[in-house]
C-alpha cells in the first residue's frame, strides 16, 4: 500500500462520513460506519429502507436487479433499490410505495386504487414494485399507448401472471387523468 | 347459469386488497422478532460425497456466532417418502445439499462463518439423469434404494396407494385397434414454478419439546403433519401462516428449511429465522418433477382407446417427498382424460444427484400429459383424427370412472364438459384453423403458424379433509376460524363471501382468524383446486351449523319453529313475516354461538380444463412465439370473477404453458451444478410479450357443492405445455419430442442444424 | 455483501489517483447494476478493496453532437441515451442498442462506461459462491474452460479467448475462455467506427474490446473509459441493430449483429458489419464486407455474405444454432 492512499484514506475517514436522504418527504442522516445503527458502505438501499427505517412495502425477491420487486422512485426514476448502495444516495429524494398515500387525507394514489379495483394482484409480492414503476412511468408519460405501459413493466417479474389486470388497471388511471384534462 | 346471489359470482374487493397496493400486507421475511437470529446454511460443491471431516472451531469462535450445526449435532430428524433422509446427513447427494447450519446476530455473520467451517469430502461418483442413475451398477445415492428406484406408494393415501393402472386387457386391447402408436417423449426440462418470495421459517423453541413456526408455506395445518413425523413425534408444534408471496404448490415443501429454523432455535434458545436467497431458491427447493414416457396407444378409427400400455419414468431429484403422491395423482389425472377400458401403465421412480423434484402445481398430472399427449397424438395422426374431437371424445362422462390416489375406482358423477370444450373450440376458431396433423395452420414467408389443443382435470377437487369454525356475536359480526394462508388466489376472500352469502351478512361483518393451527381447526392447505369444494363446504357447512344454532337459539322468543326461520343483515324473521323478528342482539352480549363445519374427501368429482394455443415459428432463427391461447373451462358457478381470470392467465407462468416454451431449469451435466439460479438467465414471460389470452368459463350447476361450484385454480397451467409442443410439431411439420422448445431444438426439427448434445433423449 | 472501502471521487483524476493507490484491488463503480450482482455473489477470484464511486464526478453524463458527431460522457445513462432526440434521429443504431439492454430500470441506473467494462455473463464465472460454488473456471485458477465440458448453448462460437493478452488467433485457440463479450452497445460503437477515449489513451472501439480470460477490454487496472466518440455518419448510411434473445427485455444477446452500409444508387460503397455474443470480443465480418462492396446490394448478396460472415465460426457442442441465427442475422443486416 502506497503512502499516498493511505493520506488519501485517512483524509476521507477521519472527518466522519454521513449520508443524508430523503424518504417520502422525512430526511434521514447516517453516520457510515460498521457499528449496529450506522450505514456500512455494503449496504444496499433496499437493506436500509427495511431495516433501518423499517418500510417493509419494499419486497426482495432475487436481489440481484432482475425483478423489479424492490423498484423504488429515486430523483423522479424507478431504480432497484437492491441495486443501490445506501452510501451513494447521499442528498436523493426517495419515494416508496409507503409514500404514495396523500400525506395529509390518507386518499391512496390513483394507481393503488385502480389495482384494487382491477384486483391487478393475486399474491401481491410484486405489487408495489410494479406500482411504483407504473408511478415514476405515469410520472414522466402521463398519457401513454398501452404498448408503452408494457414497454414500462417489462423489468417487473410476475407469476401469478396478473399482467393482464395490472395493464387494465394502468389504462384506467391514463384514461381517467385524460378525461380530467379534457 | 348460476342463481342470482349477493355476494357469490360478483366482483367484490379483495380483503387484503388495501395491505397489499400500500405494501402494508405482511409476508414472512416482514414480521419482527425479539432477539431475532439469522440461520444461513453451508452447501455442498460435489453432487455426490461423502464427508469426512467437518471443522466448525474457527466458525464457532467468531463473534455474534450463537450456534454451528452439522449433521454429528442433530437428533435423528429424517423427512422423505419414504422417510430416509436426514435433515443433515453425511452424505451429500447433489450441489447445494446442506452441509452445516449457523446462526448468528447478523446476516453477515452468519456468512461469514460459513467460510470458516472446514470440510473434507470424499468425491463419489455421482448420477446426474435418470439413465445413468438405472444403468446396471449404477453408484447408489442411498443403500435403501437399490437401483436407485424409490418405492412406490405414500402411507399419505392408504395402504392401497395408486402405483400405477393395470385394468382389462392389454393384449386384447391392442388387437382391437385399428391404429397403433409407439413413442417415447419426455417433460425432463424440471421447470420451476419459482414464487416470487423465497422460502424461509421463523422458529421460535421453548423447552422441552415445543415450537412454534412461521413460515412461508401456504398449508400451515400440513406442515404440523410433516414436521411431527420428521421430528419422531417428540416436538409439539405450533404453524402459523402468513401473506404467501405465491406458491404454485410448492410451498408446501418448505420442511427443510423449518427444521433448519428449529434446530437452530432448539440449539440456541432464540428465534432463529431461515431465509433461503433467490439461488438457493432456485437451486436447493423444490423443482417440477422430471417426466419421460414409452408407451404404445391402441386406437380404433373414430378415436376410441382400445389400449395403453408403457413406463413411465420419473425423475425425482436427491429424494422424494410428495412424487409418489404426485405418481398416483398423476395416473388418476390419465385415466380421466383417457377413458379406455384396457390399461397396463406401470411407473419407475427415480433418484439422482440433483436438486429434488416435488410439488408442484399440475402434480404429476401435468408432467405425465406433457408426455403422453404426444403419443396419443401419434395414433390420431395414424388415424388421420382431429385431436380436439379425440380428446373430448376420451374425457370421462357421467357414468365413467377411473381409479384414483386410495387406488379404489371411483364412478364419475360431476358434468359433462363437452359443451365447454365446443364452446372452447368455437371461441379459437379451431375447427377452421385445424388443418391436418403436421401441417402449419398458415404459412407467411419464413413464418409458419401452427396450432394445438390440451386437456386436463383433476378429481382432487374434493380431496383431504376440511374443518372450520364460524363464529357469531351478538353485534351482527361472524368469524371464520380457519387455518388458511393467502397465497395469492383469493379464497380468504371467497371463504368471506361464502358465509356471507349463507348468514347473509355484508362482507365487511366478516372476520378471520389468522392461520394458526392453535387457534383453527384442521385444515389440509389449499392445494389441487381443493379450496373451493373441499374447504369452502368445511367453511359453509360451519357457517350453516352457527346458523341452525341461531335459529334454535331464537325460534322459542319468535313462538317459531327454527326450519321457518331466516336471517338478513343481523335480523332474524319468520320466513313469511318479516315484523316477527329479532335482532342477534337477542343472544345477549355474554354469548358467541360456534358453528363446526367438515368436509370429508369426495373424489367422485372433478374438474376440467382445456387449452387450444395458436404459435408463430420463424424457420431462420426457431423462436417461437405465443400468439393466442383460449381456455375452456366450466367452474359450476363463479365466485369472484377477477380472481378465477387470474388464477386462469396464470396458465402462462408458474411452470405452465412456458415450460414448453423457454422455460427449463438447465443442470450441468458434467458437475451437477444448475446453472440458471437467477431471475436472469432463468427465462420468465415478460409484460411485453403477452399472448392474446380468452377465457371460455360456463356454469353449469355442479351436484356436489352448496353454491354449485368447483375449483379450477391449480389446473389452468397444465395443458398448456403439450398443446404448443402439438402446435410447434403442426408449425414445422415434424414432431420434436423435448421441451422447451427453443431455437436449437426447433432448428434441429426441421434440418438446418445437425447434431446438438442438448439434453433430451432420443 | 462482504466489506468493503469505499469513496467517492470528485474528480477523473481523483478517480485514478484512487485506483492506483489500491494497486488493482479496487473497482470503479458507476451504475452498479453489474458489479453489485458479481459483489454479492462472490464472482471475483480477489474480491475488492474498496469501491470507487464516479457518480459523484460532475459532467461526465453529457451527449453533445456537432458537425463532427457525437461525444457522448461515459456517466451517461443508457436510458438518457435512449431518448436523446439526436441519438434517435442520427445515431439510431445505438438508441436500438442501448434499449435492447436489460429492463428499464437497469438502463436508468446504468451508464454507457459501464456498459462497455461490464464483465462477461458467463454462467460458469457467475456461478454463485453460496449455493456449492464457485466453479473453478479458467478465469479461477482451474486448467480449462467450463464451458468445453459443461453446457455451452451461450458460449462463443469463434473459439476462445487466450489466458493472458498474448495475440492468437482466435479461431484456433481451444484452450481459452469461451465466454462471450457481453456489452450490446459495443458492437454498435464498432459499426459506427466509434473512438473511446480513457483516462490514457483515445483508440478505436473495435481496438478496446480485447478479450482475454481475464477481462473484455483493454483497460488496465488503473484506467477508466472517459467519453465515447462517434462520428458523423457518411451521407446514404444504413443502420441496423438486431439482437436475438429468448426474450426481447432482460435477456443477453444470443447473437446480436450491428451493421453501417453506404448506399449509392443501391450500390454498395462502404459496410462495417459486427457480430456480438458470437465470441470473446465482437466479431468484425470484414469478409462479408468486402464482399459486398461495389455490388449492387440484393438478397443473393446478402446471404453469400452472411456465409463468408460466419465461414471461420467452430460452434460447441450445443451452440450450432447461434452460427444459423447469426446468418440470419447478417443476412437481415443487409437485405431487411
Amino acid at each position: 500500500m502506497t503512502a499516498n492512499k493511505s493520506d488519501r484514506v485517512t483524509r476521507e475517514t477521519a472527518a466522519t462520513r454521513h449520508v443524508g436522504f430523503t424518504v417520502n418527504g422525512q430526511y434521514h442522516e447516517f453516520r457510515v460506519g460498521s457499528g449496529g445503527i450506522e450505514i456500512s458502505p455494503t449496504h444496499t438501499l433496499s437493506w436500509t429502507l427495511r431495516e433501518v427505517l423499517g418500510l417493509m412495502g419494499t419486497k426482495v425477491s432475487c436481489d440481484s436487479g432482475a425483478c423489479g420487486s424492490c423498484t423504488v422512485i429515486m430523483d423522479g426514476k424507478a431504480v432497484l433499490s437492491c441495486k443501490v448502495l445506501t452510501i451513494e444516495c447521499d442528498g436523493k429524494t426517495i419515494t416508496t410505495i409507503e409514500g404514495l398515500r396523500d400525506p395529509k387525507t390518507g386518499a391512496l394514489d390513483p394507481i393503488q386504487q385502480s389495482f384494487i379495483d382491477h384486483t391487478a394482484f393475486q399474491c401481491g409480492y410484486c405489487t408495489p414494485g410494479m406500482i411504483m414503476t407504473a408511478k415514476a412511468f405515469l410520472n414522466e408519460n402521463p398519457q401513454p399507448t398501452e404498448e408503452e405501459i408494457k414497454d414500462a413493466l417489462s423489468g417487473n417479474f410476475c407469476r401469478c401472471i396478473s399482467h393482464y389486470q395490472v395493464i387494465r388497471a394502468v389504462m384506467s388511471v391514463v384514461e381517467k387523468e385524460g378525461e380530467h384534462g379534457r | 347459469m348460476g342463481d342470482d346471489y349477493r355476494f357469490i359470482g360478483k366482483a367484490t374487493q379483495r380483503r387484503d386488497a388495501v395491505e397489499i397496493v400500500t405494501g402494508t400486507a405482511l409476508y414472512l421475511d416482514d414480521l419482527r422478532f425479539q432477539n431475532l437470529l439469522h440461520g444461513k446454511v453451508l452447501r455442498s460443491p460435489h453432487a455426490h460425497a461423502l464427508i469426512k471431516k467437518i471443522d466448525k472451531s474457527k466458525a464457532e469462535a467468531l463473534p455474534g456466532v450463537k450456534a454451528v450445526l452439522t449433521w454429528q449435532d442433530i437428533p435423528d430428524w429424517k423427512g422423505g417418502t419414504p422417510r430416509k433422509l436426514r435433515v443433515l446427513d453425511k452424505k451429500v447427494r447433489y450441489v447445494g445439499d446442506a452441509v452445516a447450519l449457523v446462526a448468528a446476530s447478523t446476516e453477515e455473520i452468519a456468512r461469514e462463518a460459513l467460510d470458516l467451517i472446514e470440510v473434507e469430502y470424499q468425491v463419489l461418483p455421482a448420477v446426474l439423469d435418470m439413465d445413468s442413475a438405472l444403468k446396471h451398477g449404477a453408484p447408489l445415492i442411498y443403500d435403501e434404494f437399490p437401483g436407485n428406484i424409490i418405492p412406490g406408494g405414500t402411507i399419505a393415501f392408504g395402504p392401497n396407494c395408486l402405483k400405477g393402472v393395470v385394468m382389462g386387457d392389454v393384449e386384447k386391447g391392442f388387437a382391437e385397434a385399428d391404429v397403433i402408436a409407439e413413442g417415447t417423449f419426455g417433460y425432463e426440462n424440471i421447470p420451476n414454478a419459482l414464487p416470487p418470495e423465497p422460502v424461509g421459517a421463523v422458529a421460535m423453541w421453548e423447552e422441552p419439546n415445543k415450537v412454534t413456526l412461521w413460515s412461508t408455506s401456504q398449508a400451515p395445518y400440513m406442515d404440523k403433519g410433516t414436521l411431527f413425523h420428521v421430528f419422531n413425534r417428540q416436538v409439539e408444534i405450533r404453524c402459523i401462516g402468513n401473506h404467501v408471496g405465491g406458491s404454485f404448490g410448492t410451498k408446501i415443501m418448505c420442511w427443510q428449511v423449518q427444521a433448519y429454523a428449529v434446530l437452530l432455535s432448539r440449539a440456541t434458545g432464540k428465534p432463529v429465522k431461515v431465509m433461503f436467497t433467490k439461488e438457493e431458491h432456485m437451486a436447493a427447493f423444490t423443482l417440477r418433477i422430471g417426466s419421460r414416457i414409452h408407451a404404445r396407444v391402441g386406437m380404433k378409427k373414430d378415436g376410441t382407446l382400445t389400449a395403453i400400455h408403457g413406463t413411465w419414468y420419473v425423475d425425482s431429484g436427491y429424494y422424494s417427498f410428495t412424487t409418489q403422491a404426485q405418481v398416483a395423482v398423476g395416473s388418476g389425472e390419465l385415466m380421466i382424460m383417457a377413458q379406455c377400458p384396457n390399461w397396463d401403465l406401470k411407473n419407475i421412480i427415480v433418484a439422482t444427484n440433483r436438486n429434488a423434484s416435488g410439488s408442484t402445481r399440475g402434480f404429476g398430472g401435468q408432467e405425465l400429459k406433457c408426455s403422453f399427449i404426444p403419443i396419443l397424438s401419434l395414433a390420431m395422426e395414424k388415424a388421420a383424427l382431429d385431436p380436439f374431437e379425440v380428446l373430448k371424445k376420451n374425457y370421462v362422462k357421467p357414468g365413467g370412472g377411473y381409479f384414483w390416489r386410495d387406488g379404489n375406482w371411483y364412478q364419475y358423477r360431476g358434468i359433462d364438459y363437452s359443451a365447454a370444450m365446443d364452446k372452447g373450440a368455437e371461441q379459437f376458431g379451431w375447427k377452421e384453423k385445424w388443418k391436418g396433423w403436421l401441417t402449419p395452420t398458415a404459412v407467411n414467408g419464413t413464418k409458419r403458424l401452427g396450432i394445438g389443443v390440451g386437456v386436463h382435470g383433476n378429481a382432487d377437487v374434493g380431496e383431504d379433509s376440511a374443518e372450520a369454525y364460524v363464529q357469531l356475536d351478538c353485534n351482527g359480526t361472524a368469524t371464520i376460524f380457519l387455518c388458511a394462508a393467502e397465497h395469492g388466489t383469493g379464497q380468504k376472500s371467497n371463504y368471506a363471501k361464502l358465509v356471507a352469502e349463507v348468514l347473509q351478512i355484508p362482507l365487511d361483518r366478516i372476520s378471520m382468524t389468522p392461520a394458526d393451527s392453535l387457534i383453527t381447526p384442521f385444515e389440509f392447505g389449499p392445494v389441487g383446486s381443493r379450496g373451493t369444494y373441499a374447504i369452502g363446504s368445511a367453511v359453509i357447512n360451519a357457517a350453516e351449523d352457527v346458523k341452525r344454532r341461531l335459529f334454535e337459539f331464537v325460534a322459542p322468543k319468535l313462538g317459531a319453529e327454527p326450519q321457518d326461520l331466516e336471517t338478513v343483515d343481523g335480523v332474524v324473521f319468520v320466513k313469511g313475516y318479516p315484523e316477527k323478528s329479532l335482532k342477534w342482539r337477542a343472544l345477549g352480549y355474554d354469548r358467541t354461538l360456534l358453528g363446526h363445519g367438515r368436509f370429508e374427501p369426495d373424489f367422485t368429482v372433478c374438474n376440467c380444463m382445456m387449452s387450444f394455443v395458436e404459435v408463430e415459428v420463424d424457420t431462420e432463427t426457431g423462436k417461437v412465439t405465443l400468439l393466442r391461447v383460449v381456455l375452456a373451462t366450466d367452474v359450476g358457478q363463479i365466485i369472484d370473477p377477477q380472481g378465477l381470470e387470474g388464477q386462469l392467465n396464470g396458465a402462462l407462468g408458474s411452470a405452465g404453458i412456458d415450460s414448453a416454451i423457454f422455460e427449463e431449469t438447465i443442470l450441468n451435466h458434467s458437475t451437477g451444478h444448475i446453472l440458471n439460479a437467477n431471475l436472469m438467465d432463468y427465462k420468465w414471460r415478460t409484460f411485453t410479450e403477452l399472448p392474446a389470452m380468452e377465457h371460455v368459463v360456463l356454469e353449469t350447476p355442479m351436484p356436489t357443492h352448496r353454491f354449485h361450484a368447483v375449483g379450477v385454480g391449480e389446473v389452468a397451467t397444465s395443458p398448456g405445455p403439450s398443446a404448443v409442443l402439438m402446435a410447434v410439431s403442426n408449425a414445422v411439420g415434424s414432431w420434436l419430442h423435448e421441451y422447451p422448445v427453443t431455437p436449437d431444438r426447433v432448428l434441429r426439427a426441421i434440418g438446418k442444424v445437425g447434431y446438438s448434445a442438448r439434453g433430451g433423449k432420443k | 455483501m462482504k466489506q468493503f472501502e469505499h469513496h467517492d471521487a470528485l474528480s477523473i483524476e481523483e478517480a485514478v489517483a484512487l485506483l492506483s493507490d489500491y494497486e488493482g484491488k479496487a473497482k470503479i463503480i458507476a451504475g452498479g447494476t453489474d458489479l453489485l450482482g458479481a459483489l454479492r455473489d462472490e464472482v471475483f477470484l480477489e474480491y475488492p478493496e474498496a469501491l470507487i464511486n464516479i457518480k459523484t464526478i460532475d459532467g461526465l453524463d453529457y451527449i453533445r453532437s456537432d458537425e463532427k458527431g457525437l461525444a457522448i460522457g461515459a456517466m451517461a445513462g443508457l436510458a438518457d441515451i435512449v431518448k436523446s432526440p439526436v441519438v434517435k434521429k442520427e445515431y439510431q443504431m445505438l438508441a436500438e442498442a442501448a434499449y435492447s439492454v436489460a429492463t428499464p430500470q437497469i438502463r436508468n441506473m446504468a451508464t454507457i462506461g459501464g456498459n462497455l467494462a461490464q464483465d462477461v455473463r458467463c454462467w460458469f464465472y457467475r456461478y454463485p459462491r453460496r449455493i456449492g460454488g464457485p466453479m473453478v473456471c479458467l478465469r479461477k485458477g482451474g486448467k480449462f474452460c467450463s464451458a468445453l465440458a459443461g453446457d455451452n448453448r451461450y458460449h462463443s462460437i469463434f473459439g476462445a479467448a487466450a489466458l493472458s493478452d498474448i495475440s492468437l488467433d482466435l479461431g484456433k485457440v481451444r484452450k481459452g475462455c469461451f465466454a462471450v463479450g457481453p456489452s450490446d452497445i459495443a458492437v454498435a460503437l464498432i459499426a459506427m467506427d466509434a473512438s473511446i477515449v480513457t483516462t490514457k489513451r483515445s483508440l478505436p472501439a473495435e481496438l478496446f474490446f480485447k478479450a482475454t480470460a481475464l477481462s473484455s477490454t483493454v483497460l488496465d487496472s488503473d484506467e477508466l473509459v472517459k467519453e465515447i466518440e462517434i462520428p458523423k455518419l457518411p451521407m446514404g448510411a444504413v443502420q441496423r441493430y438486431d439482437k436475438f434473445t429468448l426474450r426481447k427485455p432482460i435477456d443477453f444477446a444470443v447473437v446480436s449483429v450491428a451493421s453501417m452500409l453506404t448506399l449509392n444508387n443501391g450500390v454498395c460503397e462502404d459496410a462495417r458489419i459486427v457480430l456480438g455474443a458470437v465470441a470473446p470480443e465482437p466479431v468484425r465480418a470484414r469478409k462479408a464486407e468486402q464482399v459486398m462492396k461495389g455490388r449492387i446490394v440484393d438478397e443473393d448478396v446478402a446471404l453469400e455474405a452472411a456465409e463468408h460472415a460466419l465461414a471461420g465460426s467452430s460452434p460447441l457442442r450445443m451452440n450450432e444454432y447461434k452460427v444459423e441465427i447469426a446468418k440470419v442475422l447478417v443476412k437481415h443486416a443487409i437485405w431487411g
